[in-house]
């Protein structure tokens, strides 16, 4: 491919650094991510970190005042850690329901910070447990 | 009937295997009537999963329960629209759904245009692979015609789901999904059958730009519904599965903008594939992120087994486009250069390079758990703030970038007479600003900006039409608006897609806005106590309870009044449904039709004593973000609206195949 070099090569050699620049810039910035866990990996970490579960009841107090209090346990494993949050409560919120929260451990409690449940919402939104389709 | 429906859909997979296999076969060979013969094999194709519809439905609105998906999605007190709209509700139905469109437009797409042979001839069995991976899934992965004992009841359709904006929103997504299968499909086509020129391009320009209309106007529904029923005061979260919409989006974008440059100037050409192809298999990772489970997110549907073939498919798309497009190299080659920085075609490269970093720095973040959970051993999620860092590094200068654009000429433009064209549009910019930093929007910077350049982008709009609008009057004599007819009649595209990037910059503006200006205030209140948020004084009045259809409303009266005076009675509340064993929040939206500005009211917790916990959020100028759905969709439909003297023309240009080719 004997050709002159191109301008437009050059442009978007030059546009694929300043992103790649950005990107570097916002990494160092900013840090990397949450870290996703699950209860049984959560001994001993300090962060804040975003853990999914499976919420085991009961389910005691108020999201409104003082904060609701539920256990969080592995998807499949026996390891839980007890929760506290407050803020708002998605209507898909109920014991056995796969959520996932953000927030860190303090005192062998998950404190989450208000308002960050997101419950999964499967359109098939039950356990298949009948003979289903596929 | 479930028989009729499995038949229908092995009919449907074995005539795209024919298709395929005749398809390649006859375009290898220059065999007309065995190419004719595949041709035909998609349009039948497309009759068999009309069928397999037809009996998918029918069991909906029978409610024949003995069909496993129709008693997962129904029940027999759904209501009618939302009994049609669990078509698409569930995963086997949704690729049912996805086959249907899929074979609709091929049929159209090959019949259309099937003057051109030599493209059509590779473009038939590249069409009826991907139908062939469809309904290969549906015949053997994913049924929606598995039978069982009928139940008395259906398990009814998700409560969130029951929605007009949720009825609309997935068909929407998958018209614009779908149809980037037809524009890929060309250019494979057109690369196979060895054309290195525009033809492809132009033959799909209208299917592409349909397919990014409805793929914008579903993610703009989806917005709208989770704004009104998720009840968290926002439209878009950055969730996996809302950027799985958004990335073919802007990919869609970045290809419709240089292909201007292709036709125009013969250049970008392997570039131009690659976007497409960027496109269509970030089509088909939407589909993947929606229906795996593999990356978390509020809408993973149950883990199926689908998810491994996606993922192979799109490996296998990606692979084959890559080899063809490295394969055929030497007719890719440009026909012109790019003469200067400063001029048209760079412009476009520059929104070009903007929107695919956007689009790539999105699938990065949706793709980061996956690739840390490799690397590391551990998932690692980006949230909002990665997103919306993202989305002012490089969206601003886009939105920049649109006004500048259009006033900058084609070739080679000059510092001089640029500086001229840009002095109106940027005193306005700069006025806009100064005016906006008086009144105080200083307090947010990124919105102050979107503010300003939005303000250019208009300013330079109206340049555009008016200095148009003179030429045109100088050379017809005509008045004023008919002579703005006359111009946009005779420059649909051009019109079309200033009248979109109105509709770009009236979305900025109601996102800057009711994301960056907006009030929020939460309480407890006891009946006959009032809340204050941003100047409007909301007193709850009581409770109210009734049963309707499927469903019993629990609602809390609030009283809303602005300077002493009520402007409103609110009713947020909490649904709940029997069958489903389902609560739903649904909120309350006072919109100021005059300020553009919505008071939106949440009653998080109803409490057995009478007691309610409302959360308050006041977002000015959220309105515009609707309204700019109806200019996107108005723009579009300009620059797609036929157009007799372009068809004249283009039919000049390739009537004699590979004439321009050889030139």
């Amino acid at each position: 491919m004997a050709r002159t070099r191109s301008p437009a090569r050059l442009v978007v050699a030059l546009g694929v650094a300043a992103a790649l620049a950005v990107f570097l810039l916002y990494t160092s910035l900013a840090g990397g991510g949450t870290p996703q866990l699950q209860p049984g990996d959560l001994r001993g970490r300090t962060g804040t970190v975003q853990l999914t579960g499976r919420v085991v009841g009961p389910v005691r107090g108020d999201a409104y005042a003082g904060g609701l209090r539920f256990r969080l346990r592995d998807i499949a494993g026996p390891a839980s850690v007890p929760v506290v949050y407050t803020g708002t409560v998605p209507d898909l919120f109920r014991a056995g329901r796969h959520i996932l929260i953000e927030g860190q451990l303090r005192d062998g409690v998950f404190v989450a910070k208000p308002g960050s449940m997101i419950t999964k919402c499967p359109s098939k939104y039950r356990p298949a447990s009948q003979g289903a389709g596929s | 009937m479930a028989e009729l429906g499995r038949a229908a859909l092995v009919v449907c997979l074995g005539l795209s295997a024919y298709a395929l296999l005749a398809g390649v076969l006859a375009a290898r060979h220059g065999r007309r009537r065995l190419a004719l013969s595949a041709r035909n094999a998609v349009v039948a194709s497309f009759l068999a999963a009309l069928v397999a519809s037809g009996v998918l439905l029918a069991a909906l609105l029978g409610r024949d329960f003995s069909n496993s998906y129709v008693a997962s999605y129904t029940s027999t007190k759904l209501p009618f629209q939302y009994t049609v709209s669990a078509f698409w509700g569930g995963q086997e139905g949704s690729l049912l759904f996805w086959l249907l469109v899929l074979t609709g437009y091929s049929a159209f797409a090959v019949l259309l245009n099937r003057r051109h042979e030599d493209v059509i001839a590779w473009t038939v069995p590249v069409l009826a692979a991907v139908q062939l991976f469809f309904s290969l899934l549906l015949v053997a992965v994913a049924s929606p015609f598995a039978t069982q004992p009928p139940p008395l009841e259906g398990r009814g359709l998700n409560p969130s789901l029951q929605n007009p904006y949720m009825a609309a929103h997935p068909p929407f997504l998958y018209l614009g999904f779908v149809g980037l299968t037809v524009p890929f499909a060309f250019a494979v086509g057109a690369l196979l059958a060895r054309r290195g020129d525009e033809l492809w391009i132009v033959l799909t320009r209208r299917w592409t730009l349909a397919a990014w209309t409805f793929l914008g106007v579903g993610q703009l529904l989806g917005a709208k519904w989770a704004y009104e029923e998720i009840g968290w005061g926002g439209y878009y979260g950055w969730d996996p599965v809302e950027n799985a919409a958004l990335m073919p989006w802007l990919a869609a974008t970045a290809y419709l903008h240089s292909v201007m440059v292709q036709e125009k100037k013969g250049m970008l050409k392997v570039w131009n594939v690659s976007l497409v192809t960027l496109a269509f298999a970030l089509s088909l990772f939407g589909t993947f992120l929606t229906r795996s489970g593999v990356v978390n997110s509020i809408h993973s549907f149950t883990q199926s087994s689908i998810g491994s073939w996606f993922l192979g498919f799109i490996v296998l798309v990606v692979v084959f486009s890559i080899g063809l497009i490295l394969r055929r190299l030497p007719l890719l080659r440009a026909r012109t250069r790019l003469e200067s920085p400063v001029s048209r075609e760079a412009a476009f490269l520059y929104n070009n390079l903007l929107l695919v970093a956007l689009t790539l720095t999105i699938l990065w973040g949706v793709v980061f758990p996956l690739v840390s959970e490799a690397a590391r051993g551990e998932a690692v999620t980006v949230g909002r703030p990665y997103y919306n860092f993202f989305l002012r590094v490089f969206g601003l200068p886009l939105l920049l970038l649109m006004g500048l654009g259009p006033l900058v000429a084609w070739r080679r433009a000059s510092l001089r007479s640029l500086a001229r064209a840009l002095a109106w549009p940027g005193a306005a910019a700069i006025a806009t600003g100064a005016l906006l930093v008086a009144l105080g929007a200083g307090s947010y910077v990124p919105g102050l900006v979107a503010y300003t350049f939005s303000a250019f982008v208009l300013a330079s709009i109206a340049v555009e039409v008016v200095k148009g609008t003179q030429a045109r009057r100088a050379v017809s004599g005509a008045g004023w608006g008919q002579a703005l007819v006359e111009l946009v009649g005779r420059n649909r595209r051009r019109y079309g897609g200033y009248v979109v990037h109105a509709a770009v910059v009236l979305l900025a503006i109601g996102v800057a806005s009711s994301s960056g200006y907006q009030t929020v205030r939460e309480g407890r209140l006891r009946p006959g106590q009032s809340l204050a948020v941003g100047g409007y004084e909301l007193r709850y009045q009581g409770l109210t309870r009734r049963w309707v259809e499927n469903r019993r409303e629990d609602r809390v009266l609030v009283a809303a009044s602005r300077d002493g005076k009520e402007v409103a009675l609110l009713r947020p509340g909490k649904n709940r449904y029997p069958v489903e064993a389902f609560f739903s929040t649904e909120v309350a939206i006072r919109t100021d039709w005059l300020t553009g500005e919505d008071l939106y009211v949440v009653a998080d917790q109803i409490d057995a004593d009478g007691t309610v916990y409302l959360k308050v959020f006041v977002m000015p100028l959220v309105s515009l973000i609707w309204l700019s759905g109806a200019v996107f969709v108005a723009g579009s439909l300009l620059a797609m609206w036929p157009d007799r003297r372009e068809a004249r023309r283009l039919a000049q240009r390739y009537v004699q195949p590979g004439a321009l080719a050889r030139a």
